[in-house]
């Protein structure tokens, strides 16, 4: 987190509060309040959708949630403003927690779905408000209702309303952004199954969000509720507010925290810049017209173009640095640095599966299987394909809730919990297909499980140990790529880069050397090597059997779900029944 | 130190795009008169602002060829409100602070003149405004409705409705009240089931839809059954004619329908619309184009509308209270031969002022003074008022189905 930025914010929050005090046009107070009036709901709005990627719609019911909380409380039952304010933020905040605890528990209400569904909860609430004595029809009225004295006149006090908020509106999103929570949010934007198994209690990280976001909605809605001083619902329901906020985070850039700011003040100056009666209808066009330009070729928003820009050069700076150190190796390779052996263990189990099933509709993937893994072992696990061997990496690693059986980590029972304390609890994987964030740089990926992983470090910790497993991985002239612009077998060094980061006690490596040449293959295999030297526990699931028989100290076959044989690598590959299970019966 | 001047910088691009938003320097004496208003020129009420637009332009544009105010010519600014109540708060507060008007003109939907109205209040502006439909919100002492509503036409406005078919050939025993829940709709409604008790109609359904409503299907078959003598339908816009259209397909025809405030130029045209009733302070035939202000205005909006473009070129209740509105402008300030703001209000309230709807005053509850509305008919596809009958359309009389 930069105290620079910080101070930044709160240096401008303080100067633009002198504002009323220097005499200017009272319009610009009511100017720059809307500002940042959408400021707020825009940049609030950002960090549920912005950074999670859960794509809101109804974020007009939690502001009118806010709105209607304090025109209800001060406008009807005579409640003073200030006390009115925290019902607006809790007000909201209660309706986004109570909507989410119960859409984020169904993964298949994401994109689309969600957005579709929090717009129909504005409906819904509009329907609620209109048909109860909260409005009942004729709106409410709150030219009554006295406005705190923050200001020489009341135009001020309202305008200082609007600037503390967004002040600490851009302050939390900041933080947010700078921090461990921001880097679990960005996490669950770009592979959500993949961030709760690196670690990151993605349930609650969503609901943490969207309170924060309906809260800052809340009360922005409260003060607004002051300011246009006439509540109703259709005004307050309308699809304005959300597509405004839309536009203005992408605009801005939805994946920086000040992106959405951006875009609401673009948005609002160039709104009235065209608010002459003259030019008001061409105005608006062309309003529309510069949006649909810029989304077109701005995708990422202003940030976003300001962010590809620092990004690319900071690429071509690495780049070239690599190329001037090792000119021959550095397309491809950095230096390999060995990271200092740890003392080799065996014996103790580490793991115990006890009766593992797993069915897909009734179909078996995991049949009764009860294995264990001792500590310091590679553990091979082969068999055909669909033999189960993936589903029994996703089970172990909480990918999938096991259908029975037990799961027992160093003692303890891990079925049926949520896959994050799996790898809280020291257990990483690989993918077969790497499955990197995409949008954070290889140094962001692998910093990203060593926060949520079994080292649960700091965000500054996490950064500079990342450097460690990234130069280990041979990626460090990489650091500042993004996984598109790496090819195979730097996404799958990086995949086991990000697996060692989370200092596992156990690294579940699936499939890690499919796609590789024969050359990066024994690059692969010696880094294998020097994890286990670590003493970090393996399960290896391959196909190459040179790597399984090169690396493994014990092998378990499975075959239709159900464990065969298990023992040394050479005695299990000579067994009748693993033959069959590879070549087939003879029927002579 | 990067981040703080890139900070600084965007500080600095943020003042130096407001400077875009400031306006003029200050008028000065002789210099003319500048008046500001917002209309909705844009967004959703934005075909309703175009008529109040119009109107303006064509009072200003006479009122300056008959020499302006005081002699001065009079200088209109429009800014686009955007159907946003906030937005028209922003831009009255630059029309006061900024660009230092010397007179307010007020916006015509009843959220923006509330906003409007708090501005004025701030800032002790006289604000006249066209159509604000609640009067008991407006609390302001030195606002003045140009709709000549009356302080209370959630009771006066049903009973000018049952006077009128009282003395219809079969009065009507039985009503179906069916109501939009938009504010300004709402309230009069339920002003007429009371009323409508009061004098003995029985009340066989009472219904609410949410504005913006489309399926308008149940609620025609609800009505069809209740079979009532009179629909009251609070409608706005063309919540109206969509009803209308469902009765249509269920084959029901209303006996007799009234209708609170309909687009004007659809539910004139449609076949369905045959015979509805509503409410009106001006229609373009006598008594109301006896006054030849008001002939030459609807001579001069019909052929300006038209070549506009305008769906509905006729003068009705929206140019009217526009036209009333700076009528009411003119005269305060011929007569106090000021522009001082707390003078024009206080002449307002002390003064009866003759306009094209009628004479108006302000000396009554909220500064609201007589109601005005008339009851209209659509009779050969065109509105004809019919009620009281001094105001009738010569000939004209209401007709039952």
């Amino acid at each position: 987190m930069s105290r620079t930025i910080v101070l930044g914010i709160l240096g401008a929050g303080i100067a633009l509060g002198f504002l009323p005090w220097l005499g200017v046009p009272a319009f610009y107070e009511s100017f720059l309040y809307l500002l940042f009036h959408w400021m707020i709901l825009a940049v609030s709005w950002n960090i549920l959708s912005g950074y999670t990627g859960y794509f809101s719609f109804g974020h007009g019911a939690f502001f009118g949630a806010g709105i209607y909380a304090t025109a209800y409380l001060a406008g009807r039952a005579g409640w003073p403003f200030l006390a009115t304010v925290p019902a607006a933020i809790l007000v909201a905040a209660l309706l986004g927690v109570v909507l989410g605890a119960i859409v984020f528990r169904v993964s298949s209400v994401r994109g689309e779905l969600f957005a579709l569904l929090t717009l129909a909860v504005t409906f819904v609430l509009a329907t609620v408000i209109l048909n109860t004595p909260v409005d009942g029809g004729p709106g409410i009225y709150l030219i009554g209702v006295d406005i705190p004295v923050l200001g020489p006149s009341q135009s001020a006090s309202i305008y200082m309303m609007g600037l503390i908020t967004a002040t600490l509106t851009l302050l939390i999103s900041y933080w947010i952004y700078a921090s461990k929570f921001g880097t679990g949010l960005f996490a669950i934007h770009d592979d959500e199954d993949v961030a709760e198994v690196m670690g990151v209690p993605t349930y609650r990280f969503k609901l943490y969000a969207l309170a924060i976001s309906c809260g800052l909605a809340g009360l922005a809605g409260g003060i607004h509720a002051l300011f246009v001083s006439y509540v109703t619902v259709s005004e307050t329901f309308s699809i304005t507010v959300p597509l405004s906020v839309v536009l203005m985070s992408i605009l801005g850039g939805s994946r920086h925290w000040i992106g959405p700011a951006v875009g609401a003040v673009l948005i609002t100056c160039l709104l009235y810049y065209f608010t002459s009666g003259e030019s008001a209808v061409l105005g608006r066009a062309a309003v529309g017209f510069i949006l649909v330009v810029v989304i077109l070729f701005m995708p990422a928003g202003v940030l976003g173009l300001v962010s590809g820009w620092r990004h690319n050069k900071r690429v071509r700076v690495a780049a070239e640095a690599a190329a001037s150190a090792a000119p021959v190796h550095a397309a491809e390779a950095a230096p390999v640095a060995r990271l200092p052996a740890r003392r080799h263990i065996v014996a103790e189990p580490l793991l115990q599966v006890r009766g593992l099933s797993k069915a897909f509709s009734g179909v078996k993937a995991l049949n009764d299987v009860t294995l264990e893994v001792y500590k310091g072992e590679i553990l091979g696990l082969i068999g055909p394909n669909g033999s189960g061997k993936s589903t029994f990496i996703n089970v172990v690693s909480g990918h999938y809730k096991p259908t029975a059986g037990e799961i027992l980590f160093e003692g303890q029972s891990l079925a049926g919990q949520d896959a994050h304390r799996f790898a809280q609890a020291g257990i990483a994987r690989t993918y077969q297909i790497p499955r990197p964030f995409s949008h954070m740089s290889v140094l962001e990926n692998v910093a990203m499980v060593g926060m949520f992983g079994g080292g649960g470090m700091s965000r500054a910790e996490a950064l500079r140990e990342a450097q460690t497993f990234i130069e280990f991985a041979g990626l460090s002239h990489r650091a500042h790529a993004l996984p598109d612009d790496l090819n195979l077998h730097q996404r799958k060094f990086l995949e086991l880069a990000r697996a060692l980061a989370a200092r596992p006690k156990l690294l579940l490596l699936d499939e890690v050397l499919s796609g590789l040449t024969p050359g990066e293959i024994n690059e692969a295999i010696e880094m294998i090597q020097r994890i286990r030297d670590r003493g970090t526990t393996i399960v290896f699931v391959e196909h190459v059997m040179r790597a399984v028989m090169a690396l493994t100290d014990r092998i378990v076959v499975l075959n239709h779900g159900a464990l065969i044989a298990q023992g040394d690598a050479s005695a299990v590959m000579n067994e009748e029944a693993v033959k069959a299970a590879y070549l087939g019966k003879a029927h002579a | 130190m990067k981040s703080l001047k890139r900070i600084v910088a965007l500080a600095a691009i943020a003042a130096g795009s407001l400077g875009f938003l400031a306006g003029p320097a200050q008028s000065q004496q002789g210099s003319p008169v500048r008046i500001g208003s917002t209309l909705a020129l844009t967004g959703p009420l934005s075909a309703t602002a175009l008529v109040h637009k119009l109107t303006g332009e064509i009072y200003v544009e006479d009122l300056n060829k008959r020499g302006g105010l005081l002699g001065r010519k009079v200088e209109w600014i429009v800014k686009d409100d955007q159907s946003k109540p906030e937005v028209a708060r922003t831009l009255y507060e630059q029309l006061v602070t900024s660009d230092k008007v010397d007179l307010l003109m007020g916006p015509y939907a009843t959220g923006a003149i509330l906003s409007a109205m708090g501005v004025a209040q701030r800032y002790n502006k006289i604000l006249i405004h066209h159509t604000f439909g609640i009067p008991s919100l407006a609390k302001y002492d030195m606002h003045f409705p140009a709709w000549s509503l009356g302080p209370d036409p959630g009771t006066t406005v049903p009973n000018t409705l049952f006077d009128a078919l009282a003395a219809a050939p079969k009065p009507p025993k039985t009503i179906a009240v069916v109501t939009s829940k938009f504010p300004s709709v709402h309230f009069m409604s339920l002003g007429a089931r009371e009323v409508a008790k009061k004098r003995g109609l029985q009340e066989v359904l009472f219904l609410e839809w949410e504005f913006g409503n489309r399926d308008f299907g149940p609620i025609a078959a609800r009505v069809k059954d209740a079979k009532p003598d009179l629909v009251f339908v609070g409608d706005i816009g063309l919540e109206g004619n969509m009803l209308l259209e469902a009765m249509k397909k269920l084959d029901y025809e209303p006996p007799l329908h009234f209708h609170l405030y309909p687009a004007p130029g659809p539910m004139a045209t449609a076949p369905e619309g045959k015979n509805a009733l509503s409410v009106t302070i001006f229609e373009e035939h006598a008594p109301y184009t006896n006054n030849p202000v008001a002939a030459k205005f609807v001579a001069t909006y019909n052929e300006r509308a038209k070549a506009a473009g305008f769906p509905y070129a006729k003068v009705e209740v929206q140019a009217a209270a526009s036209f009333t509105a700076w009528q009411l402008l003119e005269a305060a300030v011929t007569a106090t031969k000021s522009f001082d703001d707390r003078k024009l209000a206080d002449w307002l309230k002390a003064n009866q002022v003759p306009t094209i709807q009628g004479t108006l005053r302000f000396d009554r509850g909220n500064n609201f003074g007589d109601d005005l509305m008339r009851i209209k008919q659509v009779q050969g596809g065109n509105w004809v008022t019919v009620w009281p009958k001094a105001w009738a359309a010569p000939g004209a009389s209401l007709k039952m189905q």
